[in-house]
């Protein structure tokens, strides 16, 4: 039977959230502790903890602190069982994103971290720190992880995924990479898709420049993406 | 805008001709870094200047982008061609081709080079076309 994950709410924030973004992050959290496709749901609670674990390690502190990661030797401080390769692109994940490289990827492939199964992690990494960021930058505290539904991963793969330039298989399309970049695990895209509603603009609308419906005008938004995205040294 | 802004720091946000804009980058800055007090200082400014449904929205924002480039760098996804052709001057203007990801994007062949100077001063206009059919198709 599945135990519920309990409604994530705002009510002790300093400023009043309106109510799509806790909608949306409780949605994120149910389907962080339900089965995955690669991933059961205790392996994926397992992938948001260790990703928090990711600040306060002292072997991915030492890597951002030096010229290249491959510098700083030794062992993650990790929470969980999950294997060495999983623990290490989770850590540099959270961590040190801009210095992430196809060499480094095809090591965890060859210590045999799948190509699915990496690409679902990505996701679950990246759904976690995005929530944890939006609770400290409001103030308020992270929200508890959720506890792990039972069941088995799905197993299913896209029948029509390829090279397209990526490191990891992703579904041709005319939208862009970053809208496919989790193709390979569809569940993903879906997650993403509802967290880009809440937080930013849907697909549909990333192209309308006008009027946002929201606090901040189009300009002022795209400062604060742009800014990010400079600090965290994304090409993309 | 001042697209130095992006890369430059708060004084330049200040001067990037997006209103309050040297509140946006601190805040934003404050988001990435690891000073809580920092955060809670341009926090509480950001709200003065703002008002509290502007707080969330920007926290929205600098969240999303934290899952976003995370999702481009973990994937090794190459930027789209059209873009990538068309920002020539703008990566190389804001130093963006040093970061380590630019790796995965070929460079432009030379006639998608010739193409995007030319196409170059319409994609404005272009954009604002395309914002008027979304909001149209939306209704």
């Amino acid at each position: 039977m599945l135990r519920p994950v309990l409604a994530i709410r705002y009510d002790a924030a300093p400023v009043p959230v309106r109510s799509d973004l806790p909608e949306a992050h409780t949605h994120a959290w149910q389907r962080l502790a339900a089965p995955g496709t690669w991933w059961t749901g205790a392996e994926r609670v397992a992938i948001a903890a260790e990703a928090r674990a990711a600040a306060r390690c002292p072997l991915c502190r030492e890597r951002k602190a030096v010229l290249s990661p491959g510098a700083a030797a030794g062992r993650h401080a990790s929470v969980s069982a999950l294997s060495d390769a999983a623990v290490e692109a989770i850590h540099r994940i959270a961590s040190d994103p801009g210095r992430l490289s196809k060499r480094w990827f095809e090591t965890l492939a060859s210590q045999g971290l799948g190509d699915a199964a990496y690409v679902e992690l990505v996701g679950v990494v990246a759904t976690l720190v995005s929530v944890d960021a939006f609770c400290r930058a409001i103030g308020v505290a992270p929200h508890p992880l959720p506890e792990p539904q039972p069941g088995a991963p799905s197993r299913t793969r896209p029948a029509d995924v390829g090279d397209h330039g990526a490191w990891v298989a992703i579904r041709p399309g005319r939208v862009g990479n970053v809208m496919r970049a989790l193709s390979l695990v569809p569940a993903e895209v879906r997650n993403l898709l509802e967290l880009l509603e809440a937080h930013y603009f849907g697909p549909d609308r990333i192209t309308d420049l006008g009027e946002t419906g929201r606090a901040l005008d189009r300009a002022q938004m795209e400062l604060l993406a742009g800014r990010v995205s400079a600090l965290r040294e994304c090409f993309y | 805008m001042d697209l130095g802004a992006l890369t430059g720091g708060a004084e330049r946000g200040a001067a990037s001709g997006v209103p309050q804009g040297g509140q946006l980058v601190a805040f934003a800055e404050a988001t990435v870094g690891d000073d809580d007090a920092a955060l809670a200082r341009t926090r509480e400014a950001l709200i003065a200047a703002l008002g509290p449904a502007a707080l969330v929205d920007a926290a929205a924002v600098t969240s999303n982008f934290e899952r976003m480039v995370r999702i481009a760098d973990a994937t090794g996804i190459p930027l789209d061609a059209p873009l990538a052709a068309l920002s020539i001057d703008v990566r190389r203007d804001l130093g963006i081709d040093a970061y380590a990801a630019a790796a995965q994007t070929p460079a432009p062949s030379r006639v998608a080079r010739v193409l995007a100077r030319w196409a170059g001063p319409f994609v404005p206009r272009l954009l604002r076309l395309a914002s008027k059919a979304s909001r149209s198709s939306a209704r």
